[in-house]
């Protein structure tokens, strides 16, 4: 199913609210637009009414007064786009501009019963195909008496014009402006959505496959950059255990190769044809080896890389190394009893390390099972440990095969193994020191090793002491 | 038909020479890539088994620097690995063909008697002499459609006879090709089979078909 896009619907949701925000817009101008112009329009009628009131008042009051004289002495009055009515008190029209020609702009009743009780009124008309007016009628009294009644009045065409224009202005320039911003508006939404696209390639490239990929983050902490940089983490740690486990199970294929291959070819070899019982019992025993092998293999692998993932959990608590060593040497007499290959203390130190009691026990075993491994009938294999600063250091020297000097940096490397011990001991599996390397390290210690060729190898392991508070 | 195994993994090379025996092969066993490369240059063999994954000197290596030697012998490559660029690097390097561990062990055998029979010529496999007739495959000779059995080693030199019928053949040829690293040469073995090889074969026929060349040795021919 294919749903609108993020891009239309923020488009839409930012257009819809547009539009309700510019008609609303469009409304409000046009009421107080509409509503100024007409107070401005009443403001002006008032301030002429004045003017006239004024004007006629320094002259006099009558029935007889003419506008001909009004606009003789004020002309500016002639320029006014108003006119003038003056009633009489009975209503009948006396005097009126010029401007307002023929036309009969009679005295409402409203107006005329207004003027009676004193007061102004302003009213808006509209004659048939004429113009609309706004008419003001000032009532002018002398001592009481209703004398005259003003009317100024003016058309509201320009008003109305302006308002219509205004209008008009609304109704082209709104849909417009909706347009344009849609426009920008599917633009930036497009914009701000482009590292979204960008992340979904990268996930579809990775999908298929190609776990190099990443997501460019050029501004680095806004919103969008955090997710490609979260992803970009995500993906980072994806990789790592996919290459983890891509590594592991060609480590595990390449080496379980050889023992299945052994157990395989003698199998079928004794099957081609009918044997004597101790035939069998030979092969049996050949791959019941390759089989001790195999599961050796795979429970270091397993080990390895569930400490890659982390998942080995250690417990930590003060351990007493020299009881260990002591105990390892006594397991180092029996391994090496029948080659004859003596372990011995050369020098050992009470030392405390915080570690986890296992983990070191099968580092040391791995390293004294390697020298006793490595060395030839009746030489022996030395242990020591000796407090070093603020470190306990642990040397196992043998007098064995050796290393070459190139091998030194790659042995503890996993499934490196030597010509020399490949020679030597068929059955290593090649992980052992890659497992001692990592349980130093999780320990914060260092491991390294010294030979020559036949000249042995020495085997330093430094592990930090415990807090002097955990001695006890 | 004398074949040379360079493996470095004892059992591995252990199995694949007793299976080897047990076709009558001769056969010499070498764990090192060095060894290897002087052993197929030092003795005439008939096929070489090589591991590609050897101490000393890689297997190809060793197959390349065989090759510069003038080795002709058909070579048949053993890697553990599947990789593709393992076994186009090594029929490059000169090998006849490759077989990939874990693998069967009548695959192997199969493998070795293809490469021996092209290079011995004969496309069927099945060799014949006159009414003597020996089929690798089955082990199977009969001669006039009687069938005729043979210890291992008979078998092995009537197997070298046959496929060189018509071919003198000198006593130290034979001993390369039938006989392994352990054979004393001052012996008179190969003269004590020849004759055991005539009891079964010759003896009470009209045409003899296996021939005493003074002086140089022996040949197998239909035309007594």
């Amino acid at each position: 199913m294919r749903t609108t896009s993020i891009r239309v619907r923020l488009t839409l949701w930012y257009g819809s609210a547009l539009a309700l925000i510019l008609v609303l817009f469009a409304v409000a101008l046009y009421l107080v637009m509409s509503r100024a112009l007409r107070e401005q329009v009443d403001a002006s009628l008032e301030e002429a009414a004045a003017v006239a009131i004024r004007t006629l008042g320094e002259h006099r009051f009558g029935p007889f007064l003419i506008f001909e004289d009004l606009s003789q002495d004020f002309p500016e009055i002639a320029l006014l786009d108003k006119f003038f009515q003056i009633f009489g008190p009975a209503g009948q029209v006396t005097i009126q501009s010029a401007n307002i020609q023929s036309r009969e702009i009679p005295l409402s009743q409203t107006s005329f019963r207004a003027s009676l009780d004193g007061k102004s009124t302003f009213e808006s008309v509209q004659f048939e195909k004429g113009v609309p007016l706004r008419l003001l009628s000032v009532p002018i009294r002398q001592d009481d008496q209703l004398v005259n009644i003003l009317r100024v009045g003016t058309s509201l065409y320009p008003t109305e014009r302006m308002l219509h224009r205004l209008l008009a202005g609304l109704y082209i320039a709104s849909p417009l402006a909706l347009l344009v911003s849609l426009v920008g508006g599917w633009f930036l939404a497009g914009r701000a959505l482009r590292p979204v696209h960008a992340i979904t390639q990268a996930a579809q490239r990775i999908a298929a496959g190609d776990w190099t990929q990443r997501i460019q983050t050029p501004h680095s902490n806004d919103e969008i950059g955090q997710l490609a940089s979260t992803f970009n983490d995500m993906i980072g740690r994806l990789e790592v255990s996919f290459r983890q486990i891509r590594q592991f199970s060609a480590d595990a294929s390449h080496e379980l190769r050889t023992p299945l291959t052994i157990t395989k070819g003698e199998t079928e070899l004794a099957l081609r044809r009918p044997r004597q019982a101790e035939d069998y019992r030979v092969v049996l025993e050949s791959n019941l080896e390759e089989i001790d092998r195999m599961s050796r293999i795979v429970d270091e692998l397993l080990f390895l890389s569930r400490a890659d993932l982390g998942e080995i959990k250690l417990k930590m608590f003060p351990v007493q190394l020299d009881d260990l060593v002591r105990e390892i040497q006594q397991q180092a007499l029996v391994l090496g009893q029948e080659r004859k290959i003596h372990t011995v203390l050369e020098a050992i130190e009470p030392v405390v390390v915080q570690g986890d009691d296992l983990r070191l026990r099968e580092l040391l075993l791995n390293l004294v099972d390697n020298a006793v491994k490595y060395s030839q009938e009746g030489q022996t294999v030395e242990l020591s440990l000796l407090v070093a600063g603020n470190k306990g250091k642990l040397v196992v020297r043998d007098h064995g095969i050796g290393l070459a000097p190139e091998d030194h940096g790659r042995i503890f490397d996993r499934f490196y193994r030597t010509d020399e011990a490949r020679a030597h001991a068929a059955k290593g599996t090649g992980l052992g020191l890659a497992i001692c390397k990592w349980i130093v390290e999780v320990h914060h210690g260092t491991i390294e090793v010294q030979s020559g060729v036949h000249g042995g190898s020495c085997f330093t392991v430094f592990l930090p002491l415990a807090p002097s508070a955990a001695k006890v | 038909m004398r074949i040379l195994v360079v493996e470095d993994e004892p059992k591995v090379a252990s199995f694949i020479r007793r299976a080897l025996e047990e076709e009558s092969y001769a056969v010499d066993v070498c764990a090192d890539g060095p060894g290897g490369l002087d052993w197929a240059q030092a003795v005439n063999y008939d096929l070489i088994i090589l591991d590609l994954m050897l101490p000393g000197l890689p297997g190809v290596e060793v197959l390349k620097r065989a090759r510069a030697a003038g080795v002709k012998a058909p070579v048949l490559i053993l890697t553990a690995r599947s990789e593709v660029d393992q076994r186009v690097k090594g029929l490059d390097a000169g090998a006849d063909d490759y077989l990939t561990k874990p693998f069967a062990i009548e695959e192997l055998l199969a493998r070795a008697r293809a490469l021996l029979r092209r290079a011995g010529g004969a496309p069927t496999g099945i060799l014949q002499v006159d009414d003597v007739v020996l089929n690798p495959v089955t082990r199977e000779v009969t001669r006039a459609g009687q069938r005729l059995e043979f210890t291992t080693k008979e078998y092995a030199l009537l197997e070298y006879l046959m496929r060189n019928a018509g071919r003198v053949l000198t006593r130290s040829m034979i001993t390369e090709h039938v006989w392994d690293l352990d054979f004393d040469t001052f012996t008179n073995v190969i003269d004590v089979y020849i004759s055991y090889l005539r009891n079964k074969i010759d003896k009470g026929r009209e045409r003899s078909l296996i021939q005493t060349v003074r002086g140089s040795g022996y040949m197998m021919r239909s035309d007594g």
